[in-house]
């Protein structure tokens, strides 16, 4: 049985952009390559300017590559049948203010050439499910930024999308708005979804992503599961220990004997609070190849 | 089809609510109204008046809503990022520029109608209906206000509000000056002929909007005016009209291209 073709397929992709009167060239994604499979959550992880939303400007045919190639459910970017079947959401959405939100998901029902009754019932359910149904006919200037979010995610469901693309969806948003969007992504893994999303909240990676990968300087370090990523070894043991009112905390190295440790300190009259085998978390990760980063430069 | 359809709808849905465009209108309605006031200042001559006044009034403000709306067309989608909702969309770049223009032709038309409404009223308050000649009048100023818009939308996908509306604005007043502007090159570098022929090229790439406001001066060697009885005729309109249509293809195909390969950083 042949394997399908990956939701998204990025091959060796690199923009530089001219910039001034005297066109000094930036590169902004230098070479990235990976591919995304279909029905997995893909984190694109990256600090802020590090080529996140370049990469994805280009998969979205908002800009053109300067080389490389890259393909949205097997066919190459720009293909007018492969947007029919992909949802998009961009970074900090702006909508047309003079539209209410079931005028502008209606609008965006229309571009997908959606019969008028299915684009109608689409629209009040996906208002429903982003918890805008009391807003659907406020005018967008009256929206928040986390309400424009939320429109964006449900513009980007308006035609039921095999792979979902989501540049930065928890930005804007306070901590119940990203449980909801988390959530929200979630429900989309269950209904058999691609979603690929960009971030910098290393926690949401964490909490959704199959795979991921890190992208620092515009080019990939790392791509894979979670799992294989980090380091399964362990970093420390942080031990905390509560003597005369006053809780200590302790960092023992791999090597270092913690049951000694927990005795000699029992026996000093101690009371152990707790015990923690720290390993590498995606933070670490993260830093680790920023730092890398900044040394080769 | 369909696609085009909802760009060009929401364009005008937006052009409507824009209140500088409001506000431009009110002022155009006014003025062509206030025209019934200057007529009955001039001896005998009210209808006259009031049908210069409305038409130049329209042909100014026309132009003026053209302009203003076209430049800002594309530019305002890049500058407010609402492109990035449509571009992804499975939609050709160019049939969002035939969208945006084919709504402001729309808005152009429900406004030129407007002043044209306020301009029979001020007729028929001075007990005159308006003729075939003013009909044919106005529907030559509509052409020329497609072409203007045209040429504001094809500024647009590459310049700024500013710069587009200088660069649009220089046009139309090349294109009204053609005749002159041909006149003067034949009498004045007719003993440089590389540069005659270099000039007179240039100038074939403007278009030639004399063609769409003839009142009040020659046609085919014939003094006409919207005022006297031998007006154009119904197939000039029509001939001007088709030179106008071909030249606002051009100068949108050239737009479609020039957006077809614009980065949206």
């Amino acid at each position: 049985m042949t394997e399908p073709a990956p939701a998204i397929r990025v091959d060796d992709l690199k923009k530089t952009f001219a910039f001034g009167f005297l066109r000094r060239k930036v590169q902004a994604v230098r070479g990235v390559s990976f591919e995304v499979r279909p029905g997995e959550i893909f984190g694109f992880v990256g600090p802020n300017g590090a080529g996140k939303t370049t990469t994805i400007k280009m998969l979205m045919g908002l800009i053109f590559p300067s080389g490389g190639s890259c393909e949205l459910l097997g066919r190459r970017v720009p293909d007018v049948h492969a947007k029919r079947r992909v949802g998009f959401l961009p970074e900090t959405p702006y909508f047309y203010e003079h539209l209410s939100g079931r005028e502008f998901l209606h609008l965006c029902g229309r571009l997908f050439d959606l019969p008028a009754d299915e684009r109608r019932a689409r629209a009040d359910r996906l208002l429903e499910e982003v918890g805008l149904a009391g807003a659907a006919s406020r005018p967008l200037r009256k929206y928040s930024k986390g309400m424009l979010q939320r429109l964006g995610l449900a513009q980007a469901l308006i035609n039921d999308p095999e792979l979902v693309v989501l540049d930065e969806p928890m930005s804007g948003l306070d901590p119940i708005g990203r449980k909801e969007i988390r959530d929200l992504i979630g429900g989309l893994r269950a209904r058999g979804k691609t979603v690929f999303f960009s971030t910098h909240i290393l926690a949401d990676v964490e909490l959704l992503c199959d795979r991921c990968a890190i992208i620092v300087g515009g080019a990939i370090r790392d791509v894979g599961p979670l799992e294989k990523l980090l380091s399964p070894k362990l970093l420390h043991t942080e031990v905390v220990i509560e003597r005369d009112g006053h809780a200590e905390e302790r960092r023992l190295p791999p090597g270092d004997d913690v049951q000694a440790f927990l005795r000699e300190a029992l026996a000093a009259g101690g009371r152990v609070v707790s015990v923690t085998p720290v390993r590498e978390h995606l933070e670490d990760l993260f830093v680790r190849e920023v730092e890398a980063d900044k040394a080769r430069q | 089809m369909n696609r085009v359809v909802a760009i060009a709808i929401n364009t005008f849905r937006e052009a409507i609510r824009e209140k500088l465009l409001a506000v431009i209108l009110v002022f155009a309605c006014g003025l062509i109204a206030a025209s019934f006031g200057v007529g009955k200042l001039s001896l005998h001559e009210e209808l006259r008046v009031i049908r210069d006044l409305g038409l130049g009034g329209i042909s100014l403000f026309s132009k003026v809503l053209a302009v203003v709306a076209g430049v800002n067309l594309v530019y305002k989608e890049i500058e407010r990022k609402t492109l990035y909702a449509f571009i992804p969309k499975p939609i050709h770049r160019w049939q969002f520029i035939v969208g945006k223009y084919l709504g402001l032709v729309v808005t152009l038309t429900a406004q030129m109608a407007l002043m044209s409404g306020v301009l029979a009223l001020t007729l028929l308050a001075q007990d005159a209906a308006p003729d075939g000649a003013l009909v044919r009048a106005l529907v030559l100023l509509w052409a020329e206000a497609l072409v203007v818009t045209a040429v504001a939308v094809f500024f647009s996908t590459f310049s700024t509000p500013l710069l587009s509306g200088i660069f649009t604005a220089g046009i139309i007043g090349i294109g009204r000056s053609t005749p002159e502007l041909h006149a003067l090159i034949t009498s004045q570098l007719k003993d440089v002929p590389g540069l005659q022929t270099t000039l007179d090229w240039a100038t074939q790439l403007v278009p030639d909007l004399h063609l769409f406001y003839v009142s009040g001066s020659m046609v085919g060697g014939k003094w006409v005016t919207v005022n006297a009885g031998d007006f154009i005729s119904w197939s000039y309109v029509a001939g001007a009209s088709g030179y106008g249509a071909l030249y606002a293809a051009c100068v949108l195909a050239l737009a479609m291209a020039i957006f077809a390969r614009r980065d949206f950083v």
